[in-house]
């Protein structure tokens, strides 16, 4: 699949799990591109490109790595933990970016940053580690896994990650520092999704540029292939708390 | 919408690279033979030099050129820009050393991406290319502060070797530049994109001069071979446009045909010491892993800040115990890195950070010591330019988003403009780089060849806390001025330099004005390391300009560098024909 193709199949219920259109509370509609540019399509843009960069993007979107790094237990309990990190409940199924095969396939290569904190076990086994504590903090407060458990209670036991205040696990968690994990997982997350054209063309970001270039730098104004911003409101869904306002570090 | 047809791409169709055609190909027009073997690891060559990165890629041009028969070792490849460097973010992450080092420290710096590069060019592949001078004030920060360090030469030493790398780059930029001693640049300053106008204008409303379209090291005007910028945004992705300037398109060539060998894909694993206290040439590991000996008169380590201390520690050998070139015992400390952070404003109008080069504005106003502040020396205000990776991280770290919440504000990425401090942090002993080999203690860890690799300790001190805590303030200030409904930072930090510095005195450092070391007379070092302060300036253009000091130097110097131990601290004339062509 190079291209994506326009998902019209209705969903057979309305799931919650998508932004709300705050006049009437309904969930916005299931979208090819989320985001304030309809019509931006960066792959159209392919033939303005060079062939290595072609070639790279291509690769990127037409296949997908196979899972070698994470069990199939490990990987269940990931695959959730990546749907709640970046949700993509908002996109048609033929266009959701897959981020879990990009994080495996980083770990099986064992790609990393260039780097390893004195106080962090490798990026592998810190993985591992969080993993099995995901799952111990699910077991202890609701007796089940974490893949199992609905929407609001994975956010509640991420967010206690985020806010290093884990509710149990806290031995195995003590192996290394919780704040530094949170921050490759969701690094991590974003270096998968936002890689992506179909990442792009949500955010109005114009994709590769050579040999082409820019002819309009001021002004915020959009070239001749790019689409003007067209807002709308949006609310994050109704069952969610990862939208709420975060503490800063200022 | 638009009216352009994607049936007819502006400027034809594109020329794709031929399959192998036996040439490198570097930017849409400059074509080199690739490089071939010109010596054998029992030829005795004049000079072996470690890393073809900023510093060394002008060395072995400037040594070639005078007729000595020089190699440039670099771990990575030599690149065909055409073929294997894309125009995309995630694409472009084998540009730098992503080999492990451990960081440490009470403020543990992020490695990797931001701060070195692997392959010929080495970092000047992959910088952003903002190319300030040092101000005279950063030669003397000791005497002027009491402070950090002075170092062993002056303004004016370095002041020809600026002039001269600035045309050969060559820098685009205001002719009138206000700040450290002032000066013009030799091509014109560059259009402003939206983030440029976003400094410019908080800047105004505040009464703080700034300078537009430069200096950077980017083309505003063909040169050569070399195309003009396209303002496509992804400099430090490598520049396929071969606009921006890297020592890979503007030295490197020259060096080749004037007789210099690159060997790519060449580790260097140790500095061999022969007799009577002389290096004798370098250990090195091929790209199948062998491990050979190259037989050398003179060795140049041009590592950068962390690879050339690893290497000089893992050299360590009787009669160099701690490390070669330590006896002073300063060799992996002093390092420093400059404060980064980066200050995200959201704008009510689109911005489109994305475009333009990420340096092209900034303001040198904060540079010096105020006596009405409460810390010593100052900082610089820069434009940057993350693509969408970077700034989702960034807003993950500035904003503590995940979840539907990060998404929504990545809808917004249009609509945000970031800037950057780039603030002088001072040499303290305790920064240090050592080698991960356990004999300190810590925790062992060695590369793919067995070799223990480099473990980084950075900590803050009061005087860099308040500097940032001021200049993070300021740069807040400039935002909201410029219109800025919201605003956030991110704490990061931007280049590394130290960690064998030059010095007046033996035992205060690592090596010479000209980088020789104190202990070996036949064995240099030359790049960032050298840095004993280091300035808000990005440090590119000095370790270009202080490698053709040091060309000079050996030049000036001849055979007396491979024979004698005497040490002739007099200054080299400075050479204008040995630019590049």
């Amino acid at each position: 699949m190079l291209l994506r193709k326009e998902d019209d199949s209705p969903e057979p219920n309305v799931q919650t799990k998508r932004p709300l259109d705050p006049s009437t509370a309904v969930p916005l509609e299931l979208k090819t591109t989320p985001g304030y540019y309809p019509g931006l399509h960066a792959l159209k843009q392919q033939k303005f490109w060079d062939a290595a960069t072609r070639k790279l993007v291509f690769d990127r979107v037409g296949s997908t790595p196979p899972i070698r790094f994470f069990t199939p237990a490990e990987a269940a309990t990931m695959q959730a933990v990546v749907d709640r990190v970046l949700p993509q409940d908002d996109r048609t199924e033929a266009t959701r970016i897959a981020i879990l095969p990009g994080i495996d396939d980083r770990l099986f290569s064992n790609r990393i940053e260039g780097y390893r904190y004195e106080d962090m076990p490798s990026d592998q086994d810190a993985y591992r580690i969080a993993i099995k504590a995901i799952e111990a903090i699910a077991q202890k407060i609701h007796g089940t896994s974490f893949h199992n458990l609905e929407t609001m209670k994975q956010e509640e036991i991420l967010q206690s990650l985020h806010d290093e205040k884990p509710e149990a696990a806290e031995a195995l968690l003590k192996a290394f520092n919780l704040k530094r994990f949170w921050s490759m997982l969701v690094s991590d997350c974003c270096a998968v999704y936002y890689a992506h054209p179909y990442a792009w063309d949500e955010i109005g970001f114009g994709g590769p540029a050579y040999p082409r270039g820019y002819m309009r730098l001021e002004g915020g104004e959009a070239e001749p292939w790019e689409v003007d911003e067209q807002r709308y409101d949006w609310l994050a869904p109704e069952d969610t708390i990862s939208d709420r306002p975060q503490p800063t570090n200022d | 919408m638009s009216l352009f047809s994607s049936e007819a791409p502006l400027g034809g169709p594109f020329d794709h690279p031929a399959k192998d055609d036996g040439l490198k190909h570097l930017g849409p027009m400059q074509r080199i033979k690739a490089p071939q073997r010109c010596f054998n690891d029992s030829d005795l060559v004049d000079y072996a030099l470690v890393g073809v990165g900023s510093a060394g890629g002008v060395l072995v041009q400037r040594l070639a050129r005078a007729g000595f028969k020089v190699i440039g070792f670099e771990a990575g490849p030599f690149w065909d820009t055409e073929r294997q460097w894309v125009s995309d973010e995630a694409g472009s992450r084998n540009l730098y050393w992503n080999d492990l080092r451990i960081t440490g420290g009470k403020d543990p710096l992020a490695l990797g991406s931001n701060n070195s590069g692997k392959g010929v060019g080495g970092g000047s592949v992959h910088w952003a290319s903002f190319v300030p001078r040092l101000h005279p004030s950063d030669f003397e920060v000791y005497t002027r502060d009491g402070v950090g360090a002075d170092w062993p030469i002056d303004y004016e030493d370095i002041e020809p070797y600026y002039e001269l790398l600035e045309r050969e780059m060559p820098v685009a930029g205001p002719a009138y530049y206000p700040w450290g001693k002032p000066h013009g640049h030799p091509y014109g300053p560059h259009p402003m994109g939206e983030v440029g106008n976003v400094l410019i204008k908080g800047c105004t409303a505040l009464g703080i001069p700034v300078s537009a379209g430069g200096p950077v090291a980017i083309l505003s005007a063909s040169h050569g071979n070399r195309p003009h910028c396209i303002y496509r945004g992804f400099c430090i992705q490598g520049c396929k446009v071969g606009a921006k300037a890297s020592t890979l398109i503007t030295h490197v060539p020259d060096a080749l045909a004037h007789g210099a060998e690159i060997r790519d894909n060449a580790m260097v694993s140790r500095i061999g010491m022969g007799k009577n206290g002389s290096v004798n040439g370098v250990h090195y590991f091929d790209a199948e892993g062998i491990e050979h000996f190259q037989r050398a008169r003179a060795v140049i380590v041009c590592g950068y800040a962390l690879e050339t201390p690893r290497l000089l520690f893992n050299s360590a050998c009787p009669g160099h115990e701690f490390g070669l070139a330590n006896s002073s015992g300063t060799l992996g400390k002093y390092l420093m890195a400059q404060a980064g952070n980066v200050i995200l404003g959201r704008f009510d109008n689109l911005i489109r950070q994305y475009k333009a080069p990420p340096a092209h504005a900034l303001t040198e106003e904060f540079y010096e010591t105020d006596p009405k502040r409460d810390f010593a020396r100052g900082f610089a205000v820069q434009t940057v330019g993350p693509l969408p990776i970077a700034f989702a991280k960034q807003m993950m770290t500035a904003k503590g988003l995940w979840g539907w919440g990060l998404r929504r504000a990545m809808m917004d990425y249009n609509h945000w403009s970031p800037l950057g401090l780039l603030g002088e942090i001072l040499p303290w002993e305790d920064n240090r780089i050592e080698v991960a080999d356990g004999r300190n203690g810590r925790q062992e860890a060695y590369d793919k060849f067995g070799l223990p690799v480099a473990q980084v300790t950075f900590s803050l001190r009061d005087n860099d806390k308040r500097l940032i805590e001021f200049g993070k303030n300021k740069v807040m200030d400039i935002m909201r001025a410029a219109g800025a409904t919201e605003v956030v930072q991110e704490q990061r930090y931007a280049h590394l330099v130290g960690g064998a510095r030059m010095s007046a005195t033996a035992d205060t450092g690592v090596c010479d004005k000209f980088g020789r070391t104190w202990d070996v007379p036949n064995l240099f070092v030359m790049d960032g390391s050298v840095f004993p302060t280091q300035g808000s300036a990005n440090p590119g253009l000095t370790i270009q300009a202080l490698a053709a000091r040091t060309a000079d130097y050996l030049l000036m110097q001849g055979e007396s560098i491979f024979t004698s131990k005497a040490r002739d601290l007099s200054n080299p004339p400075c050479r204008r024909d040995l630019s590049p062509t």
